[in-house]
Formats: structure tokens, C-alpha cells, sequence
């Protein structure tokens, strides 16, 4: 993959009615760098992912997504994978079936690697509202990572993960951040090793 | 500003004309006078309806000044709920005059229901709306589709069916049944009206822009 | 200019291959769990029956044939129309969907997947009704140019309201509300149109027309004013 991609946030606030939940984030990420994003809960890094995914717009402050220098205007879809306990599978569809709406390459061989590379092989035709919460994470975890996108932006990757799960989620990360640009928003020491930059929500909003 | 105000000086001259001024209508005598009530009341729920509209569409346009022009098609569609009810007041009180009925569901009178209800319908989804942040896309959207359609409900529907309806009020050529004198005062009316419309509209809008500027400021 | 054109083509194909993998998706759904679909089926049957059963000996006017018609079409399909939304929103499942596609494609994913629904729910409870109350329009093709019309129009304004409806926090009764002043003229066309058919009247083509180009209108108007409903911009 030779697109560079950059991200550029300046001042960044969110208000939702009265509460603000942050204000003044400025970073800048570019592709090959893995950036966390950290705080105690409530500080807002659920919803600083989600603004940069596209999925929220911030109330103050401006956020610039680049490729190879130019910014991306229309919809952001096609560059990025997303994963967030908010974002809830369709239950009725199989693994295969939610994996296969993800997928938007050509090779359909690519979607029975990512499910047995993350372990479900075996539930492969089983609907979703059957899996425990932790197949359930490592399904979000495919849908995020099956495309191979530019960015990929993961919100508590390792919730609910056991440890076989945790090493197939490292070992996949490892990978993609030599190319892409990672963000990862956590808690847990373990995932923010990962990361060689971030920034903490705590310092920011006080 | 000071064009509105002239709305304190036309309106009691267009009350005397009306009232006193123009001779009663040949069969329904004074009742009549209420026909210079009615028409400039139901072309303002109209107009508020339609400026209502295009603030929206300014407001997905623009993507600026939100919370303001928010407030801009709010106030409007207030106002225009207020004059949409006194449109059916007037309109009563004429049916019962003319037709015997305070209600016919004629297709005029249907038309002027369709639209309270759609103003209706817009201050319910925006109070369900209060906690979204994308509250004034939502609305703006809302208000911009029935404005799409009103035209049908209001414009086309009546003339495809027969109603009991006068010819063609609601439009320019008001020439064929009104003497001249009945001609000057409705128009004088309807320019009054529109007058106070505006004159209301910018109060409410000042209102507005101290409110959000109070509020931005409280945060800070 | 060829490449252009070319360009177009294959971006339409592409879009088309992406809204029938969304429609796919919804299909499967609603087959497997089969909610909305059997509330609609069940309260339409239900309604024809009882109408069948206490007006068996009456001879009911056309005009009032029509209206029950519609009435038990319209709110036989209410319940599933705004479920479409609704269900992504309740089940959390829209983040999903909004990262995998673009806002113009859901959009008309729904609105095909709405238009097939009501166009089932149609086809189930005319003959239902028609056989039951023991009517036969006089014009029949005109009988079903009238329904199929009407349902379009209902099928499309529904679509958008709907959307509307699942972003709020009162969704079934809010939808009523923001619903009933749209569709009341529709439905009074529709009604006069099916009542004009069962008689035998001649085929009113300036109305069938509208309701076409009232259904043209509010996709065309409602697929450039999606994104605005169902993303911040």
C-alpha cells in the first residue's frame, strides 16, 4: 500500500447540550505511526474515535484527514475500519454473512482468512446473537480489519478478548501499523504499549 | 426595523377600512367583512410556512450559523402555526355564514388542516429532537419535504376537485367577483399583514440571537 | 468523453452491486426473524375478517369499500414501514451500517426493501378483501393501476419519514404525528381512485400520473437530503 494518509486535529471540543466532554485536542498522525488515545471513562475517547471515523462532528475545532496530501472530502468509508463496543453486529446475519457486508474487495477467499485467522472458524455459519461477547469482539475486529484500510481506528480492541484472542489482535496489529495508521483508544496498558504517541483525555481536559 | 413599524399605522387604517369604509358584500352583507380578515391571515400561515422552508434550505446550504438559523425557521413556523389557527377560526366563522356549517371538509378547509398538522408535526419532532445534535439537520429536512408537497395539497388538490371555495382566492387575479373598493382594502389587508408577520418575526428572531448568545457565552 | 461515460457506467454497476448486497442483508434479516411482516399480515387479516363478519349482509357503498381498503392496507403496513429505521437504531446496528456504506445507498436500499414490503402486504390483503366482502372492480386493471400507485406514493414518503422517525428518542407514536399530514392526500387520491375503478369509472390517468410523480419527487428530493438526516454534516 503505498497511500500516505494524515491526520490533522486542532482544537478539537465536544458538547453534547449543556456537559462539554472535551476541548483544545490537537494531534497529527500519519500512516506507518499508531496512536492511542487515553483517559479515564467519560473523558470522551469513544466519542474523539467516532468524530475521527466520521460518525460524529466535533462542535468546535477542525479536523483535516489527508491523502497523499490531499483531504478527503466526501465520505469516509472506503479508507477506514472501525471497531467500538457501540457498534453492534446484525444478530440475525452468521459470521460469514456480517464479514462478507464488510468486505469490499473481490477476492471472497480473503473473508475465510480473517474469520479462521481470528478464530471462528468454527462459528463461522452460526447467526451472531449466539456468540459470547468475546467472539463477538473478535467478529468487530474482522469487520474493522478484513479490508486492509488505510486507517483503522479500534476502540477497546481487547474488551471481552481472552488471550488467545489478545495475541491474534497484537500480532495483527504489528502488521498493519507498518503501512497504515492505527489509533487505538484504551485503557489497558497492554494495548497502549502498542503505541508509540498518543494523548491522555485526563491532561487534556483540566 | 422601521418598515415593520409602519404596521401600527396601517393596521388601524386597514381595520376602519374594512369594517367601516367598504360597502357590505350583496347577499351576505356584513358578515362579508370578514373575508378581509381571513385571506391576509391564510396567506401569512402560508408565507411563514414558506420562509420557514427556505431558512432551512439556507441552513443544509450553508452549514453556518447554525443554532441561529435554527431559530429563524422556528419563529417562523410559530408564527405560521398561530395564523394557520386563526385561518381556521375566520374560515369558520365564514362557512357558518355562507354554507350554514362551521366545517364542510371542503378541499380548501382540508388543505388549511394539512397544514396545522404539519406544523404540528414539525414542533413535535423538534422537541423529540432536543437532545440530538443533529437536531437542526433533521428539522431542516422535515420542513423542506412538506414543503415540497404542500404545493400539491394547497394548490393542486382544490382545483382538481370542485369546492365551495370562492374562485381562486389564495393567488393574484382576485379581479373577477370584488368591486374596486373591496379590491383596494383586501389587498391593503394582506400587505398589512404580511407587515406584522415581519414585524414579529424580527422580535422573535432578536429574541432568539440573545438567547443563543447567552448560552455560548455561559459555557465558555 | 467515452472514458466519462465509461467511468459513469461502471460507478452505476458498482452502486447497484452495493445496494443489493444491502437489500440482501435486509431480506435475510427480516426472513429470520420475521417480526414485522407477520404483525402486518396477522392485523391485516384480523380487520378483514371482522369487517367481513359484521357487514356480511349489509350492501356497502364503493366509496366505502375503497376507504376500508386503504385503511386496512395503511395501517397493516404503518407497523413495518418505520421498523426498517427503527430496528437499526434500537438494535445499535447503524454505526455498522453508516462505516460500510455511503448514506445514498442505504437509502435506496430502504426504500426498495419498503416498496417490496408494501407491495406484499398489498397483494395480500386486496384479494383478502376482495374475496371476503365478495366485490369485483368492474375495471380491474384500473383497480390495480390504483393500488399500485398509491402504494408507491405511501411506500416513498414513509421511507423518509421513517428515517426521520428512528434518529428521535419517541419513535411509534412521533411517526403517526410526522406521518398522518403527508400521507392524507395521497390516501384521499388513492381512495377516490379505487373507488372510481370498482364502479367501473374510466381510468383516470392525470391522477395515476400524480401519484407517480408525487412518489418521483419525494425519492428524488428524499436521496439528496438523506445524508442530512442520517449523519451530522
Amino acid at each position: 500500500m503505498h497511500e500516505r494518509y494524515l491526520i490533522e486535529a486542532s482544537n478539537l471540543s465536544r458538547r453534547f447540550g449543556k456537559s462539554r466532554i472535551f476541548r483544545g485536542i490537537s494531534f497529527s498522525v500519519e500512516s506507518g505511526e499508531c496512536f492511542f488515545i487515553t483517559g479515564p471513562n467519560g473523558s470522551g475517547k469513544s466519542t474523539l474515535v467516532q468524530i475521527i471515523a466520521g460518525l460524529q462532528k466535533p462542535s468546535e475545532g477542525k479536523l483535516a484527514i489527508k491523502l497523499n496530501g490531499k483531504e478527503i472530502l466526501e465520505s469516509l468509508w472506503s479508507h477506514i475500519g472501525f471497531a467500538s463496543p457501540a457498534m453492534n453486529l446484525y444478530e440475525r446475519l452468521t459470521v460469514y454473512e456480517n464479514a462478507s457486508f464488510a468486505f469490499r474487495g473481490k477476492d471472497k477467499s480473503l473473508i475465510n482468512h480473517y474469520i479462521s485467522l481470528f478464530g471462528l472458524g468454527k462459528h463461522k455459519d452460526k447467526e451472531a446473537r449466539i456468540l459470547s461477547s468475546g467472539l463477538r469482539q473478535r467478529l468487530r475486529l474482522i469487520t474493522a480489519m478484513i479490508n486492509s484500510p488505510g486507517i483503522v481506528l479500534l476502540d477497546e480492541p481487547g474488551s471481552n478478548l481472552d488471550v488467545e484472542g489478545k495475541d491474534v489482535l497484537f500480532r495483527e496489529i504489528e502488521k498493519i501499523k507498518k503501512e497504515s495508521l492505527v489509533i487505538i483508544a484504551s485503557n489497558d496498558p497492554e494495548e497502549l504499549k502498542l503505541c508509540h504517541k498518543g494523548i491522555d483525555l485526563a491532561k487534556q481536559n483540566s | 426595523m422601521f418598515l415593520y413599524r409602519l404596521v401600527y399605522i396601517l393596521m388601524p387604517i386597514g381595520i376602519f377600512l374594512s369594517l367601516l369604509w367598504v360597502p357590505p358584500a350583496n347577499i351576505l352583507g356584513d358578515a362579508s367583512r370578514i373575508l378581509y380578515f381571513h385571506v391576509p391571515v391564510a396567506w401569512v400561515s402560508f408565507l411563514a410556512f414558506i420562509i420557514a422552508g427556505i431558512h432551512s434550505i439556507v441552513l443544509l446550504i450553508k452549514k453556518s450559523d447554525i443554532p441561529y438559523r435554527e431559530a429563524m425557521a422556528y419563529n417562523s413556523a410559530a408564527i405560521g402555526m398561530v395564523f394557520t389557527v386563526l385561518t381556521v377560526i375566520t374560515g369558520s366563522i365564514w362557512a357558518k355564514v355562507s354554507w350554514g356549517h362551521f366545517w364542510n371538509w371542503d378541499p380548501r378547509e382540508t388543505s388549511i388542516v394539512i397544514l396545522m398538522l404539519i406544523y404540528i408535526a414539525y414542533f413535535s419532532l423538534f422537541s423529540a429532537l432536543k437532545s440530538n445534535p443533529n437536531r437542526w439537520g433533521i428539522s431542516s429536512v422535515y420542513l423542506i419535504i412538506s414543503m415540497i408537497i404542500a404545493p400539491f395539497l394547497i394548490f393542486i388538490v382544490p382545483r382538481v376537485y370542485p369546492s365551495l371555495h370562492p374562485d381562486t382566492i389564495i393567488n393574484q387575479d382576485k379581479k373577477i367577483h370584488l368591486e374596486a373598493s373591496m379590491r383596494i382594502t383586501l389587498f391593503f389587508l394582506v400587505v398589512t399583514f404580511t407587515l406584522l408577520y415581519g414585524y414579529i418575526y424580527k422580535i422573535t428572531n432578536k429574541l432568539s440571537l440573545i438567547i443563543i448568545k447567552l448560552r455560548s457565552s455561559h459555557d465558555i | 468523453m467515452i472514458r466519462r461515460s465509461l467511468n459513469f457506467v461502471i460507478r452505476g454497476l458498482i452502486l447497484q452491486n452495493r445496494i443489493v448486497k444491502l437489500l440482501k442483508k435486509d431480506f435475510y434479516i427480516e426472513f429470520r426473524s420475521r417480526a414485522s411482516i407477520n404483525i402486518s399480515l396477522a392485523f391485516a387479516g384480523i380487520t378483514t375478517l371482522s369487517v367481513s363478519l359484521t357487514s356480511a349482509t349489509m350492501n356497502l357503498p364503493f366509496r366505502v369499500h375503497s376507504i376500508l381498503i386503504w385503511v386496512i392496507i395503511f395501517f397493516s403496513a404503518m407497523n413495518s414501514l418505520s421498523h426498517i429505521f427503527i430496528r437499526e437504531e434500537e438494535e445499535g446496528t447503524s454505526i455498522f451500517l453508516s462505516i460500510h456504506s455511503e448514506a445514498e445507498e442505504i437509502y435506496i436500499a430502504k426504500l426498495l426493501f419498503n416498496f417490496i414490503l408494501f407491495i406484499v402486504i398489498t397483494v395480500v390483503v386486496t384479494p383478502l378483501y376482495l374475496f371476503f366482502m365478495q366485490i369485483w372492480p368492474e375495471n380491474f386493471i384500473f383497480f390495480a393501476s390504483s393500488v399500485f400507485c398509491g402504494s408507491t406514493a405511501l411506500s416513498s414518503i414513509t421511507t423518509t419519514l421513517g428515517a426521520i422517525v428512528a434518529k428521535t428518542s419517541m419513535r411509534s407514536s412521533l411517526f403517526t404525528v410526522i406521518s398522518f399530514p403527508l400521507t392524507i392526500p395521497v390516501l384521499w387520491i388513492s381512495i377516490n381512485l379505487t373507488a372510481s375503478s370498482l364502479e367501473g369509472g374510466s381510468v383516470d390517468l392525470l391522477n395515476l400520473l400524480f401519484l407517480l410523480a408525487f412518489s418521483g419527487v419525494i425519492v428524488s428530493f428524499s436521496y439528496l437530503l438523506f445524508k442530512f438526516i442520517w449523519m451530522e454534516q
